[in-house]
Parts: structure tokens; sequence; C-alpha cells
């Protein structure tokens, strides 16, 4: 067995069965090799970025490992993009590249690039394979490491010659599957603090899914009663319906979900990291509250706001012992809980809103009545933008896996290759790319991928002629100076979709949303919606960067009803 | 002028053993620059598997977030903040 087959016995080994990758030079022994696997499914992306997209939207779908492949040179450093996005999001990523042959390496030699210096701030490791007989070895321990802990991509860098080399050694042992109850650090200090609380509010992110943990954070949060607010990536951490939910937080979260965050007296934080988006200005956050922060990662706990107590540990274990606390002794915050209510239902984003039939589409009024149509397992995958924010403030996820937004890094072109990723990791769930004009071009080869798996991946572009968010903020912050946003030339993306034989639908008015949405729900293939909607349209609230969440700007028409019922 | 860069920083002297790997002091050194340190002095022994490594740092950052930082790089096995700071031993 040489080192190519080497790796793909190891992907047996851990049931990986499906991989995005993009062939070249020094990469060919394991493409060779892939000729002869019938278990491993090789996902042909038009671009490497797209495969480390992919892969990331895989692993974020399902909870599973993603693996992406390519050749050394332009091959890798196409990659670093999605690998970045991947590292931001703590998202679990197998990355395999092949190297120029040991003895050309540091010799500038065709297409060789020091790719394990130039992504040292971008992985959670790294390896270069210098001898055959480490291989084994690496690759269960890059396995093993991508999925533990806070996940994070991992990346093999291997020779040419090592591809080719025997193998001798054997694959070491595998520890046996650490068991996800661990035990549980004391949480008596924390349950005294939480239970004296008189305006507690619950604070969850991306960590909860990350740790597969939201069964119980729903316990807890049923349990508890408390109120809560969540990140991005923690959007749907809660379901659909719970009535203590206020949703998203931060620059572009609802007056609702900041306001509560203004007013609580204990902030209990759970798999959050406290990023400025959600936070805003630090001195302006959570002003009166004591911190409670529970996370796996070490490093996260004081690193932005120091926790009055910090819980570390398995968030499975820690969430179920508060909740069996909960159980126990009920919190008594009722008027609390109501107060919250009464914001959600003034200062949220559940509110219907009441567009007339002939007037121009609206981002929230086309996502309202997405959320509305599409089925509860429904995966949307986002881009970045106005339109991701929509789609955060408006669509209602039932579980925190179905909402695939780049969070960290914020990167246009992660939607349709993320989507594609999803797709495979869901056969058979309606996965949906909800894009922006600017972000579809950013990885639009895709549609080719599209089109050769056959994916019925429906793809919905919020056409507004311009980049968006960016126009958004000139207008706010820059005395409305546009520049380099305009993009009124865009191509025929009806045309387009077509060119890829991929059916395409036209929509401008409200009135035409929902049969625009049934349409391509009920088709049985790939098809895109194109929506036009106004260039003008602004994303509300807002809270300038560098702002208290505090000073958030609403909807000039909304501003002086808005004061009355929230503030 | 920025009057801050007139201010000493706080300086610490710090003790990291690490495994012997393709580009484990590069990572050491990244890491502590990204977080908003200056290497001041640096030193370093190796043996069969491990680096040992000393190393005088300047930055008005807690160290403490540095330690923890270190801590995650899998290569590394333990980090001693010696000297600028209330020494804390890696939890596990
Ligand atoms: C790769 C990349 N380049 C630039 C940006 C900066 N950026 C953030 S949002 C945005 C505009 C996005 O436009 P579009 O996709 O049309 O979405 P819209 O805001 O119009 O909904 C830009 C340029 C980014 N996030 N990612």
């Amino acid at each position: 067995m040489n080192g190519s087959q080497h790796i793909l016995e190891a992907f047996h080994r851990h049931n990986i069965s499906t991989v995005f990758g993009y062939p070249g030079g020094c990469i060919m022994p394991l493409y060779d090799a892939l000729v002869d696997d019938v278990d491993v499914e090789h996902v042909l992306c038009r671009h490497e970025q797209a495969c480390a997209l992919a892969a990331d939207g895989y692993a974020r779908a399902s909870g599973r490992l993603g693996v992406c492949i390519a050749t050394s040179g332009p091959g890798a450093t196409n990659l670093i993009t999605g690998v970045a996005n991947a590292y931001l999001d703590s998202i679990p990523l197998l990355v395999i590249t092949g190297q120029v042959p040991s003895a050309l390496i540091g010799t500038d030699a065709f297409q060789e690039t020091d790719i394990l210096g130039m992504t040292l701030g971008i992985v959670k490791h790294s390896y270069l394979v210098e001898d055959a007989g480490d291989l084994p070895r690496v690759l269960e321990e890059a396995i093993g490491l991508a999925q533990s802990g806070r996940p994070g991509p991992v990346w093999i860098d291997i020779p040419k010659d090592i591809l080719l080399s025997p193998i001798t050694t054997a694959a070491p042992e595998r520890p046996q599957a650490e068991n996800r109850q661990q035990q549980c650090p004391d949480i008596r200090e924390a349950w005294a603090m939480l239970k004296a609380a008189k305006r507690p509010l619950l604070y969850s992110g991306g960590g909860v899914s990350l740790a597969q943990a939201e069964a119980n954070f729903r316990a807890f949060a049923e349990a508890s009663g408390l109120p809560g607010v969540v990140t991005l990536k923690g959007i749907g951490n809660a379901g659909r319906h719970n009535p203590n939910d206020m949703g998203m937080l931060g620059m572009h979260g609802s007056r609702a979900a900041n306001k509560a965050v203004d007013e609580c007296d204990l902030l209990f934080v759970v798999g959050a990291r406290l990023d400025d988006r959600a936070t805003g200005k630090l001195d302006g956050f959570a002003p009166n509250a004591r911190l409670i922060h529970i996370d796996t990662d070490a490093a996260e706990i004081n690193k932005l706001r120091a926790a009055d107590i910090a819980v570390r540990g398995d968030l499975n274990a820690i969430l179920s012992a508060f909740t069996t606390a909960a159980e126990q002794t009920p919190l008594s915050i009722g008027d609390w809980q109501k107060q919250c209510q009464t914001w959600h239902t003034t200062g949220g984003f559940r509110a219907a809103g009441n567009e007339a039939p002939l007037t121009p589409i609206t981002g929230p009024a086309f996502i309202r009545q997405l959320s509305g149509i599409t089925p509860d397992n429904t995966i949307i995958a986002c881009d970045v933008g106005q339109h991701q924010m929509w789609v955060a403030q408006y669509y209602q996820f039932a579980h925190p896996r179905h909402h695939l937004s780049s969070g960290g890094l914020g990167t246009m072109g992660f939607g349709m290759p993320a989507a594609i990723g999803a797709q495979f990791a869901n056969r058979n769930s309606t996965v949906i790319n909800v894009t922006g004009d600017g972000s579809f071009m950013m990885n639009a080869q895709e549609l080719a991928t599209i089109r050769r798996y056959n994916l019925p991946l429906k793809l919905i572009i919020l056409d507004n002629q311009c980049l968006g968010m960016v126009r958004q903020q000139q207008e706010l912050f820059y005395n409305n100076r546009e520049s380099q946003i305009n993009l009124d030339d865009n191509p025929d993306f009806v045309a387009m979709a077509r060119a890829f034989d991929i059916p395409a639908l036209h929509i401008e008015r409200t009135d035409q949303i929902r049969r625009g949405i049934e349409t391509i729900l009920a088709y049985n293939g790939p098809m895109l919606l194109h929506v036009a909607i106004s260039r003008e349209e602004n994303v509300w609230p807002i809270v300038k960067a560098g702002s208290s969440n505090r000073e958030m700007i609403d909807e000039p028409r909304k501003t002086s009803n808005r004061k009355e019922q929230v503030a | 002028m920025n009057p801050t860069h007139e201010i000493a920083s706080p300086s610490y002297t710090l003790n990291c053993r690490m495994n012997q790997e393709a580009a484990a002091l590069e990572r050491l050194c990244q890491v502590v620059r990204v977080r908003g340190f200056r290497i001041a002095r640096m030193a370093m022994e190796s043996s069969e598997e491990c680096l040992e490594i000393a190393l005088t740092l300047e930055g008005s950052r807690p160290v403490s977030m540095l330690q923890s930082q270190l801590e995650k790089l899998h290569t590394v096995i333990g980090v001693e903040v010696v000297s600028g700071a209330a020494s804390r031993s890696r939890t596990a």
C-alpha cells in the first residue's frame, strides 16, 4: 500500500465517504488511487475555494468532518479563504494538499509554495509529512484533532514522493471514543449566582451546536425559563417556538434583544465568544450585568470581558447539571420574563409585514414569506451582506445546523458552495442558497457543480444591483458618498443559470413572492429564483461599528413609535 | 506621535516547552505577535523530542490571555509565566 492508498484507507476507517477536491500535479497519486475506490465519493468543484467552502458547509450541516483536497501551489493557495472561514467559525475540516517532492522543497520548484508557513494562523494544527512512516500517525491525529474540543481545520501537506512511497507502519490504535457525557465541573457557585439574579439572560452562540449540545440546551432553556438572545451563529438554538427567545442581538440584532442585554443583571453565556459584532463597544455592553461564562475553550474565558464565574468543560454535561438544578428549584423570574416578552412583541423581528401586493419586493417581506412556506428541516446557506442579515432577522430556524452563515470571516461567495456541501450531507433536505448579486458572482462557477451532480438546490438571488451592505454603510456613515458599489451592469442572471442548464424565474412584485417560492420548491431539480429588490433598502436596526449597542439606529420612519414601545 | 509609545509596556518572562515538529517555533512566534506581544529576548534548547524556549516579552495586554492561547497550540506541552505576572500552571 502506498501513501495515497493509505489516505483512502484512513477515510474508510473514519467513515469519510464524501470529499471535495480538485486535482493537479503533486496530488495526482491520490487521484490515481481514487480511480479504484468505490467507497469514497469525490465531488469535483470548479475552484479550490469552493472545495473548502463546500467541505465547510458539509460539516456545518451534518456535524461530521468536512474534507477537501487540492494540489500544491495555486491549488493550495486557493483553499486559503475557505480554510480561514472554517477556522473562524470552528468548523472541523481535514485539508489535504500535495506538495512538491521532498527533495525539491526549498528550491522554488514548479508549483512550490510554503503552504504550511502561509497558513499557520488559520488552522487548528498543520503538518508537513517529512517521512512516509509518519503518515499513518499524522492522519489519525489530524482526523481526531479537527473534531475534538473546540473543532477547527487541520491541514496535512504531503510531498508527492510520500504519496507514492510504500507505507509499512500501521495506523496507531484509535483511542477509545471519548464518552461525550464527561465529568461536570462544580456548578454550585454559578447556580447560586443565577438563582439570586432578578433579571438573568441566556446568551448563546455557535458553541452549542459545535458541542452537539442542542438537546441539553433546549432542556435547560425550558427548565429555567430564562429569556434568551442568540448570536448570529446561535440562531436556531432555541428552536422555532420558544416564547422566551428574543432572537439575534448585536449590530443588526433586534431592539428587543439589545434592550434585554442592556437591562439584565446577569448574563449567562453559553458557547459564545463575545465577538464585537455581537457586543458592540465593550464598555457599554451589558453594563449592569454579572457574567457567567460557559465554554469548552479556556482561551475564550476572560478574553474580552471578565467572567464573574467561569464554568469550563463539556457543554452537554454542564447544561444538564444546570437543568437538574433548575428543575429542583425553579427560578422566580416571572416579571422579567413578561417584560422581555413585551419587548419582543414590540421590538422583535417576528411582527408580520403587511406589504401591499403590487409594491416592489423588500428583503424582509421576502424572507418572512420564505420562512412561512418552507418545511421545518430546510437548510438555508447565506452569503454575506444585507440579505444575510435579513435571513438572520426574519427566518425562523428550527435548528442551528439549518442556518449556514459565514459568521467570523464574513466570506462573500460562501453560500453556493456551502449549500452544495450541505446537500451532499443531507440528500433529502431542501437546501436553499440565499444570496446577493455581489456574492453570487464570487463563486458563480459552482453552477456547473450543481448541474453535474444534479443537486436539487434552490438558489435565490436578492438582486439590488449593488453591494448593498457597503452602500448602506456609505449612506449612513460616509455622507452618502457611494464608492465602487454599483452593480447595475450585472449579467442577466436568469440567462446565466440557463446557460448552465438550470431553469430560472424572475419576480419583482410582492404578489409574486409566494408563487415564485412555491415554483422553485416544487421543481424536481436545481432552480434559480431571481428577485429584483429596491437598491435603496437598508437593514434595520443598525449599530455603527465601534458604538455601543444602546446607540441603535432605527429605520427613520419607524423611529418615533418604536421609541415609545421599547425604550 | 502616539504618546502611548513612550510608555514602556510591562515585560514578562515565559518558559515554554514544545514538541519538535515542522514550524513549531514559527507557530509560537506568530501567536505571540498576533496576540499583541513583542519578543525582547529568546533562547532555545532542543533535545530529541522537545524544544525548551525561554522568552522575554513586552506587551500591554494581560499575559494570561497569551498563555492560554499558547497552551492551545497542539505542539505546546506547557507554558509557565516565571516573572512579571502571577504564575499559573496549565489546566487540564
Ligand atoms: C470576499 C469578500 N469581499 C468583500 C467583502 C466586504 N463586503 C461585505 S458585504 C458586501 C456587499 C455584498 O453584496 P451582495 O452580495 O450583493 O449583498 P447585499 O448586501 O446587496 O445583500 C461586501 C463587499 C466580504 N465580506 N467578502
